[in-house]
């Protein structure tokens, strides 16, 4: 029979203390769904009340369209397997009679392990890499080889649905991947849906096709990982400063974490620094003051230009031009607005053509404003100007001005200069 | 492993025969073997005319009961040892850990002090077996916890009440004056003086108790690798503990009020035959029943003849020979064993 599981407003707490607060969700056969959020949003108690190991205080659970509570335990650990946290045992048990205990709910209460019963074991045995391990007790087993004789008992018991509580969380990279890769073949194979918490973001992106992602209690995003692992979602919620790039293999958000909100040492420039630049020449200082915690803004940028990628993957706020195009006088106006709203503007090594001409212009216009301007002079201007001249005319007026050239793009350099400025 | 627990089973049942036999020889007039078995198969076929003779009487009314009791109360013990230490997952629990026994103590102490010229052969256990029951009821309301048994409440629960009950008893040999002696034996522990009718007044009891132990058995294993475990693997875990409580609580009661609190066995013998057997409670049990006994039996031959015609009380000897036993084994198998 195909699975239905439906949680409808879920709501649990620990006494006075409210660890779920109304969270719904519905599931069927073949899903994979990965639960995920910062310590504490509730992750661990939503699966221990589907698993009904903890009792919801409010809402419900159906599953196959029988709440939860009216579930014989027996029946239901014929529907779901869980794999918890815990790789705990009292006793000394070898490693197959453990797997062996995953068949309790089909067994009368003093038969032993039938032909099917057998053969449920040593396949879970098999998948999970344990079969050698089975005449071991399993307290001489490592907390990875504990794991997946555990992972083994769940799947022994044959259940169209498994509940995974961090089942990484003891493994290192190597059996990480593998064991998501067993589940990921089981889900594909034989349609066993699988609903696993998980810490990393990154493996539950790859390996989950649905994402809830937790916070106080709530669900706070849903969907596919592109629509849940956003910089934003992930800032909310973990309070931290993330670039999202494509895994480069199937395409999947990839989280990478950068640094907490302003964390950087420099807290007394609180003012954004305007970048511009084109052609990558702007991309080595993004990052190095982004990393410092420097908030920034950039402009213009043709879309395309490894320049306007950077900008876009730290979700800069900066000014687009159409790719190949000239820079339009809107975008140019665009530009200078956001340079007027600025605390400092650093001119990047561009290569000058009429097309951007406007972007020198805007250099100087910052400091006709009395912003600082530094400009960054390498290769030297003559070297990169094709315009006749008149791009090298503007820069030495920048000179003239009083703006900071330096031969190379030294942000440290750049950021003392802005505490030393009168308007830092 | 399946041909090698059939092996040890068969080898503590001959063991436990012997034994016994052994037992019954063996005392102040000593019998040969060959004596001992020709009474009892004479009586078992009631092929025995009364009155008896004195060869006779030493073994069907003297030591007989007392090596049938003294293998009932030490398979008591070491059975309700081995359900409580899996059902509080300590290894140090014991049957007198919940204070089911020191309610026994009480009440027998109560019934010494309140009636001490009656015949004291029923009055004394029946009196010890409400006092167990009273405590075991103490326990289990102030270890429940919204109609669960933490096993963290259960076991401190159980130890507020075996303190309070000590001090109850303290309180009461104080007070006796002429009967404290009685009662110091008493609590020591001893097999001697009891007769049939004791036997069969706690077999009942027993056979109850471990019928529901064994029914639990395999909940029991499931619940070892932690209750969140046992629950998704579809276990009914509160029901079980409830009832395992109960059960080994039974069996206590019933042997402690008997005999006394007879100490070590409850404690050592079930790690013992751990060692042996493996953890598995579905053999763990008949194990321990099997081993609990030979151990009492033996010490308490031992007990009664070392210094006869006079008695150690036996839960010296059992402490004496349990101890060393005990690191022996753990000594051996301290990889592998681990609680």
């Amino acid at each position: 029979m195909r699975l239905h599981i439906e949680v409808k407003k879920l709501t649990f707490s620990y006494g006075p203390e409210t660890v779920l607060d109304g969270v719904s969700l519905t599931l069927g056969q073949g899903d994979f769904i990965g639960i995920i959020g910062p310590n504490g949003s509730g992750k661990s108690t939503f699966l221990k009340n589907m698993a009904a190991i903890l009792t919801p205080t409010g809402g419900e659970i159906i599953i196959d369209g029988k709440a939860l509570q009216n579930w014989r335990r027996r029946d239901l650990a014929r529907r779901l397997a869980v794999v918890g946290q815990g790789a705990g045992a009292g006793f000394n048990f070898s490693v197959e009679e453990m797997v062996a205990m995953g068949r309790y709910p089909y067994l009368d209460r003093f038969g032993s392990l039938k032909a099917g019963d057998r053969r449920a074991v040593e396949r879970a045995m098999h998948l999970t890499g344990c079969y050698h391990l089975r005449h071991r007790g399993i307290f001489s087993l490592s907390g990875g080889e504990r794991q997946r004789v555990i992972l083994a008992r769940a799947l022994a018991q044959e259940t169209p649905c498994l509940l995974l509580d961090e089942p990484t969380s003891f493994l290192d990279l190597g059996y990480q991947v593998e064991l998501l890769e067993l589940l990921r073949s089981l889900n594909l194979r034989e349609r066993l849906t699988v609903v696993v918490v998980m810490h990393d973001l990154n493996l539950a992106s790859r390996y989950c096709r649905k994402l809830f992602l937790l916070y106080r209690g709530r669900i706070h995003a849903c969907g596919g990982p592109e629509e849940v692992l956003t910089r934003e979602h992930i800032l909310e919620v973990y309070r931290t400063e993330v670039l999202i790039e494509p895994h480069p293999l199937d395409g999947k958000p990839q989280v990478i974490p950068v640094s907490t909100v302003n964390a950087g040492s420099d807290k007394n420039f609180q003012k954004r620094v305007h970048l511009i630049g084109g052609g990558g020449s702007a991309t080595p200082l993004l990052k190095e003051l982004f990393i410092k915690g420097f908030s920034l803004s950039a402009g213009v940028l043709s879309v395309g230009d490894s320049d306007w990628a950077t900008a876009r993957r730290l979700g800069l706020p900066m000014v687009e031009e159409a790719p190949f195009s000239p820079i339009s006088p809107q975008r140019h106006k665009q530009n200078l607005e956001l340079i007027e709203a600025a605390g400092a503007v650093v001119l990047a090594p561009l290569y000058v053509g009429p097309g951007n001409l406007p972007n020198v212009k805007a250099a100087l216009y910052a400091q006709q404003q009395e912003l600082p301007l530094v400009v960054i002079d390498d290769p030297a201007v003559g070297e990169r100007d094709f315009t006749g001249g008149e791009g090298e005319l503007l820069y030495r007026r920048m000179a003239e001005g009083g703006a900071l050239f330096l031969s190379r793009p030294d942000a440290d350099a750049i950021i003392k200069s802005l505490f030393s400025s009168p308007n830092g | 492993m399946r041909g090698r627990r059939f092996l040890l089973f068969a080898l503590l049942i001959f063991i436990a025969a012997g034994v016994m036999l052994a037992a019954v020889g063996i005392g102040a007039v000593m019998m040969p073997l060959r004596e001992v078995a020709g009474i009892i198969w004479s009586a078992l076929r009631g092929a025995l005319s009364r009155p008896f003779t004195p060869a006779e009487t030493i073994i069907l009314q003297v030591r007989l009961p007392r090596i049938l009791l003294g293998f009932l109360i030490g398979a008591s013990l070491s059975v309700a040892g081995t359900a409580f230490q899996g059902l509080l997952q300590n290894p140090l629990a014991d049957p007198y850990t919940i204070g089911v026994s020191s309610g026994a103590a009480v009440g027998a102490t109560a019934a010494m002090l309140l009636f001490p010229g009656a015949a004291s052969t029923f009055t004394v256990p029946l009196a010890g077996f409400c006092g167990a029951l009273l405590a075991l009821f103490a326990v289990y309301r102030l270890g429940s916890v919204g109609g669960r048994l933490p096993v963290v409440t259960v076991l401190l629960a159980g130890v507020v009440v075996s303190s309070f009950l000590s001090a109850v008893i303290s309180l009461g040999m104080l007070v006796a004056n002429e009967q404290m002696r009685n009662i110091f034996v008493w609590l020591a522990g001893g097999l001697g003086q009891k007769g049939w009718p004791l036997l069969l007044l706690i077999i009942p009891y027993f056979i109850i108790g471990l019928a529901v132990l064994i029914y639990l058995s395999r909940d029991l294993n499931l619940i070892l690798l932690g209750e969140e475990d046992a629950l998704s693997l579809g276990v009914e875990v509160e029901r079980t503990k409830r009832w395992i409580l109960v059960a080994a609580s039974l069996i206590t009661a019933g042997a402690v009020s008997v005999s006394g609190m007879i100490g070590f066995v409850g404690l050592i013998v079930p790690h013992a035959m751990r060692i042996i057997i493996g953890p598995d409670h579905r053999y763990l049990y008949p194990a321990a029943l099997l081993g609990g006994g030979i151990f009492l039996v033996a010490a308490d031959t031992f007990a009664r003849t070392v210094i006869a015609p006079a008695e150690i009380p036996v839960g010296i000897i059992t402490a004496f020979l349990g101890a060393p036993f005990f690191i022996y084994l753990l000594r051996r198998h301290r990889e592998k064993y681990r609680f």
